[in-house]
């Protein structure tokens, strides 16, 4: 069990493999027509800072990044700002499946094929446990001052830590919002639920007008979005996948039981076919006008103030995620973005810190916005976008992190049973039984 | 020719065989024994891999599954492959035209083809097969979270990528027929039927077989076009063996090298058994 929540959730992967493939495709398509320097994606989003960067000899910088919206105007100026005098920084357009990929690969060599890397808080304590990230405490130490590195956000910064060294310099967040059709609610005088309670309450009233036959949206794709939703769920009710003391597993708590049933529960105001659904199917699903309400990582919430992806683009309210229970921390996970050093780069950790520096500029956050939630305070506010005041709230209240090296695997591993018992093709307590059995399983590597 | 010549000319082929087919092929079945990660020596594991497959219920019902999808889907790529030759044996000016039409889906890339079939079944792209459906008042389809429902969506949009191959094929092997040959059945009072079954197809038997061989190869590797089409396919048995390798091996950047090349081993078992005949009948062919 945990104390109520003040930090960051980390959240899995699984949850970044929102495009299609073929989206990611015509993504890289997209890329490869908008050559910018050095960079292989577009530049647009890409702020001009100063990058001082002095190398001796001419230096390639290779950067590992996946390609999004939130992720593309730090790599873009990281790209466009440095690449300078003998220094190229290098960037291939890629998707998150791929990148999880080659970080794999060039983490096992001897030398790697990249020098930068884009981590987040859940992939942090595995990689550091391995010895596979250069501690950058020193390098802050040494440069903080001159990049104004103070104003990254603590709670971030902690995110991306492990054992209390620093491994990545955090660029940008992503939290849970939901979002939700205003016309809707002022129609039926219905306020923006603050519990699965009143959001089942909500879908119903919703429902039954018969303005919307699925009123609700979720992410719940059974192969990705389904870990992260029940690591929320779990996460809203105040446990952890493991107890850290005694390291043994929380499946066969009433939390753990109780997560699974409260999303359940949602099924019946939910697209019959919720299980194939991913960020962008949910996206869709508020641009056609067949959903009422949304909940989804913020990355994806300035699509849907853009009139040209939708007609509905300005009905969209923006609200923070309702808690499970009568209280505690929001159905949510705090994803947190960052640069790491891998340990095997040939080029010199001191100019791979400037250029990662440069990315996470004041001038280079404030460009960001509002794609990003940029790492530095102050750069959104309230009145950044339709969604910042939901945004922060949500930063404020999500679970607390697990920054755990088997949190992961665990997720990863249980995502299965999870998809089965939201399918029943079993009931809820052979599914925690499972879990329980899975993480015990999992744990016994550490 | 001469042997030194002959040998130039060899080189070359051989030389790209054995590093793109030969040592990829070895180091499959010594990893398939071992424990591999990414840049570190394998550890000896004896059986252990194929243990781990074996035992796995998923394996299973991957296997079942691609045969019975390959079986299903070679079958009408065959047939419906030779019906759509004939027909457009018989067009006349207007043949280039509609071959060309008929070739778009076998051009376009798996996963794409994949997401554009997926759209007209997926009511948030518009459905327009679901809209059909519920103009004729037939009740809701869940393509894409029915196990058979969405093995009929997988394998028909398989036949559809496919089917320009397998006629492109049966075409020429069509235009092969000798003339007198269909004379001769016309004088003996054949019907169309008749020709077809008795005639044609044993004419052209070796371009059918071929067709097959290359069909069963393609269809037993279906990675692609199941991440559009099934996004469920683990929970809903509709996991092909390749994509059952993929996500036990690689998915989440797992480094499960080891388990993977025993996978890979178990699949080119699977595939030699199945294209056995055929490799059987096209050799006795040539040789004829």
């Amino acid at each position: 069990m945990r104390t109520p929540a003040t930090g960051p959730r980390l959240s899995p992967p699984s949850l970044r493999r929102g495009p299609l493939a073929a989206a990611s495709t015509a993504l890289v398509l997209v890329g490869l027509t908008a050559c910018g320097a050095g960079s292989r994606t577009a530049t647009s989003s890409a702020a001009e800072v100063p990058c001082e960067v002095e190398v001796a000899e001419p230096t390639t910088v290779n950067v590992l990044a996946y390609n999004s919206s939130a992720i593309d105007p730090f790599t873009n100026t990281m790209v466009a700002s440095c690449t300078q005098g003998d220094l190229t920084v290098a960037h291939e357009p890629i998707d998150f499946d791929g990148q999880t990929q080659r970080t794999t690969a060039t983490l096992a060599g001897e030398v790697g094929t990249y020098d930068v890397l884009e981590t987040y808080g859940y992939i942090i304590p595995q990689l550091a446990t391995e010895g596979s990230l250069l501690p950058l405490d020193d390098l802050v130490e040494t440069y903080g001052e001159e990049y104004d590195l103070g104003a990254l956000n603590e709670g971030m910064l902690e995110a991306m830590s492990y054992d209390g060294q620093l491994y990545a310099v955090p660029m940008q967040a992503q939290m849970f919002v939901m979002a939700y059709r205003q016309d809707a609610f002022e129609e039926l005088g219905l306020e923006p639920p603050t519990t699965f309670a009143e959001l089942r309450e909500v879908s119903a009233a919703l429902q039954e007008s018969g303005q919307f036959e699925y009123p609700l949206a979720l992410p719940l794709l059974a192969s990705g979005d389904l870990a992260t939703a029940y690591d929320a769920a779990l996460g809203s009710l105040g446990v952890d996948y493991v107890d850290p003391e005694t390291m043994t597993p929380n499946f066969d708590t009433p939390e753990a039981a109780q997560a699974l049933e409260e999303l359940k529960s949602l099924v019946p105001f939910m697209d019959p076919q919720v299980t194939t659904f991913d960020q962008p199917s949910v996206q869709q699903q508020m641009y056609n006008g067949d959903a009422a309400m949304a909940i989804m990582f913020s990355g994806r919430m300035n699509d849907l103030t853009l009139e040209s992806n939708t007609q509905y683009a300005a009905d969209f309210g923006f609200a923070p995620p309702p808690t499970v229970g009568e209280d505690g921390a929001q159905y949510s996970a705090l994803s947190v973005d960052g640069w790491s050093i891998p340990t095997n780069s040939a080029v010199d950790p001191e100019v791979l810190f400037e250029v990662i520096a440069t990315s996470v500029s004041q001038e280079a956050s404030e460009e960001a916005v509002p794609a990003a939630f940029p790492a530095r305070d102050g750069a959104v506010s309230e009145d950044s976008s339709p969604y910042a005041a939901a945004a922060i709230d949500a930063i404020d209240n999500a679970p607390a992190a697990e920054p755990f090296p088997w949190t992961a695997p665990i997720a990863n591993e249980t995502l299965p049973v999870v998809a089965q018992a939201m399918l029943d093709q079993i009931t809820v307590e052979e599914a925690t039984a499972r879990m329980q059995e899975i993480a015990t399983g999992v744990l016994a590597d550490y | 020719m001469r042997r030194r010549e002959y040998l130039y000319l060899v080189a070359p082929s051989v030389l790209v065989m054995f590093g793109l087919l030969v040592i990829p092929l070895v180091r499959t079945i010594q990893w398939s024994f071992e424990r591999v990660r990414y840049g570190s020596p394998g550890t000896f594991v004896g059986l252990d891999n194929y243990r781990d497959a074996l035992t796995d219920p998923r394996f299973g019902s991957a296997v079942a599954f691609t045969v019975v999808v390959t079986i299903a889907v070679v079958s009408v790529l065959v047939v419906g492959g030779y019906v759509l030759a004939v027909l457009v044996n018989g067009l006349g000016k207007m043949r280039p035209i509609v071959l060309g039409l008929l070739l778009v889906s076998y051009v376009v890339p798996g996963l794409i083809g994949g997401t554009m079939f997926s759209w007209l079944f997926n009511d948030n792209f518009g459905g327009i097969v679901n809209q059909v459906i519920r103009l004729v008042g037939l009740p809701e389809v869940l393509w894409f979270t029915d196990t058979w429902a969405n093995r009929g969506l997988v394998a028909a949009a398989v036949v559809w990528s496919m089917i320009p191959f397998a006629m492109l094929v049966i075409l020429a092997g069509l235009q092969g027929v000798p003339k007198e040959m269909l004379e001769a059945a016309r004088m003996d009072g054949a019907g169309s039927l008749r020709t077809h079954w008795s005639v044609i197809a044993p004419s052209i038997r070796g371009v059918l077989g071929f067709v097959t061989l290359i069909s069963i190869m393609d269809v037993l590797r279906l990675f692609d076009q199941l991440i559009p089409l099934s996004p469920q396919a683990v929970q809903i048995g509709n996991e092909s063996l390749v994509l059952y390798i993929y996500n036990r091996a690689f998915l989440d950047g797992g480094q499960q090298l080891g388990l993977g090349s025993a996978m890979n081993v178990l699949l080119i078992l699977l595939i030699v058994v199945m294209l056995l005949p055929f490799i059987r009948d096209t050799a006795r062919e040539g040789r004829s």
